[in-house]
């Protein structure tokens, strides 16, 4: 890795946050953590990040829902790539990476389910990492 | 019914109306009256009334007009005729239109104050049904809400902190990591019970019928054993998968055949001893496609055979693994949705074979443009039970 890569973190449990971040952390990046979806948008717009890490169930439902969505509407951030963990598979099950998606909700990347194995974690992140670069799309 | 009842009664004799009206007062009820079957309508929409007493021989629209029209304003409505001419042929056809009583003129004010208690009656168990049916769909829905968010969100982040537990005591001693094993498998173990107990609660067998599409056999099995494998994969237990090419096809949802299929290798990872072997096979034979996973395990006692499939049943596993009781259940529910029959058979220390057998879908057919739901129904009955 050239430089380090910044992540993302935009969850609302704190403690499910600190395990990921120890896993992120030990593996070299650098993890920036929001605890809702407005404080993360607005971090996200302040500065550029590699990726993100969100969940979907956040405040008073899907609110991670809404912030994929609004991610996509946004010119610069169209393009961060957005790797979903999630509690509830089955509520975004329709939603498969690869396939089309569900009518109802927004395109993202890759979706993994709560608690996620650390190797299993580090590999995802590595993999869009990688395909974001190879894109060749300067990202946000 | 909140507050008191309210009674229209539709009869074209004034006379009628009076003495209905008559009988009534005092009784606590709120009463409208209308002199025909069109009035009486207009009243039912305005008035909202818990029970319409109606004459059935009337001019212009007829009482079993009105019925028939109440029916479809509001079916909730508790309907009693009036028959003028004591005929019962006129009063089951009434009945049949979905009347709750009849009331053969003249009648008593007693008869009458009587019909209308019963009537009255009647209608808050119709309300009441409708309000527990409506509270039940809610609750079960809640409930799987609450059990997946608020249950497994923190057994989620426990589990989280336990992975990198292990990772920082990688170089711990023995017991110690030994002991975050067990911690991490129970763990495991109780997401994986209230994931089952969730899709249990929340598996809606009308919505599964009413999303069947065509589905390879091969893309559930293989998403099912890779759920199943680190499960698998603890004990030393190998999965072998043999499906034929191209992959039978049959008319299902892709999601919940995947879930029935999980919780028997599942169930099959749990009776096997540590470095088993089950196989999964899939086979068409007639017009059926057989899904058979075949484990070596401890297998089942004769007169436990028939009760696997009820919900709550559980024994413990080759290794004294505990499960929700559930899994089988909900794979039963799932295959008769389908269609299908589920069946085991087993030998007590040499293993058990669970058998799903689903309307086997015609393979070759172009792209995935599958038949309708229609071979279903012929061939739900032959599930076995």
């Amino acid at each position: 890795m050239s430089e380090r890569k910044r992540l993302m973190i935009i969850d609302d449990d704190p403690d499910f946050v600190a395990g990921i971040r120890a896993i992120l952390d030990g593996a070299g990046y650098d993890t920036e953590v929001a605890y809702n979806p407005k404080d993360g948008f607005a971090a996200l717009k302040a500065r550029p990040h590699d990726l993100l890490l969100l969940d979907i169930m956040m405040g008073r439902g899907a609110e991670g829902v809404m912030m994929a969505r609004k991610l996509r509407k946004d010119p610069v951030l169209k393009d961060l790539p957005v790797l979903i963990i999630t509690g509830i598979r089955e509520q975004i099950a329709f939603m498969f990476p690869g396939q089309a998606v569900h009518p109802n909700f927004v395109p993202l990347n890759e979706l993994i389910e709560k608690p996620v194995e650390p190797d299993l974690l580090l590999e995802r992140v590595r993999a869009l990492l990688k395909a974001a670069e190879t894109r060749g799309q300067p990202v946000a | 019914m909140e507050g008191s009842a309210r009674i229209l009664v539709v009869d074209d004799e004034e006379i009628v109306l009076d003495s209905c009206t008559e009988i009534l007062r005092g009784e606590g009820y709120q009463l409208a009256t209308a002199s025909d079957g069109a009035r009486g309508l207009a009243l039912v929409k305005a008035f909202r009334p818990d029970i319409v007493v109606v004459d059935l021989k009337m001019p212009g629209l007829s009482g079993f007009e009105v019925l028939e029209r109440i029916r479809e304003t509001d079916p909730t409505v508790v309907a009693i005729v009036i028959t003028g001419y004591a005929t019962v042929s006129s009063a089951v056809e009434a009945m049949k239109k979905g009347a709750y009583d009849f009331l053969p003129k003249p009648f008593t004010p007693e008869e009458f104050r009587l019909i209308i208690r019963r009537g009255v009656e009647k209608r808050s168990l119709v309300l009441e049904t409708i309000a527990l049916r409506r509270e039940r769909d809610l609750l079960r829905e809640h409930f799987a809400a609450i059990v997946s968010h608020e249950l497994k969100a923190p057994l989620a982040a426990i589990q989280q902190n336990v992975f990198v537990l292990e990772q920082q005591l990688a170089t711990a001693a023995p017991d110690l990591r030994e002991r975050l094993g067990r911690v991490k498998a129970r763990m495991a173990d109780l997401l994986q019970m209230v994931d089952t107990w969730r899709k249990g609660v929340s598996i809606d067998i009308d919505a599964i019928k009413t999303h069947l599409a065509p589905v390879s056999v091969r893309v559930p099995i293989d998403k099912a054993v890779e759920s199943a494998l680190v499960y698998a994969t603890r004990k030393g237990v190998t999965i072998e998968v043999a499906v034929p090419e191209p992959s039978p096809r049959v008319l299902g949802d892709q999601g919940t055949l995947t879930e029935a299929l999980v919780n028997i290798l599942g169930n099959a990872v749990k009776f096997s001893r540590d470095g088993g072997r089950i196989e999964v096979t899939a086979e068409v034979r007639d017009d059926d496609v057989r899904l058979a996973v075949a484990d070596h395990g401890v297998g089942i006692a004769p007169d436990d055979l028939p009760r696997v499939f009820e919900a709550f049943y559980t024994q413990p596993g080759a290794a004294g693994e505990r499960g929700s009781g559930l899994g089988l259940a909900v794979s039963r529910r799932i295959v008769e949705a389908h269609g299908g029959g589920i069946t085991v058979q087993s030998t007590p220390g040499q293993g058990s074979t669970f058998v799903i057998t689903l309307p086997a879908l015609g393979g070759d057919g172009p792209g995935a443009e599958g038949p309708e739901a229609e071979p279903l129904a012929a061939s739900a009955k032959d599930g076995p039970r």
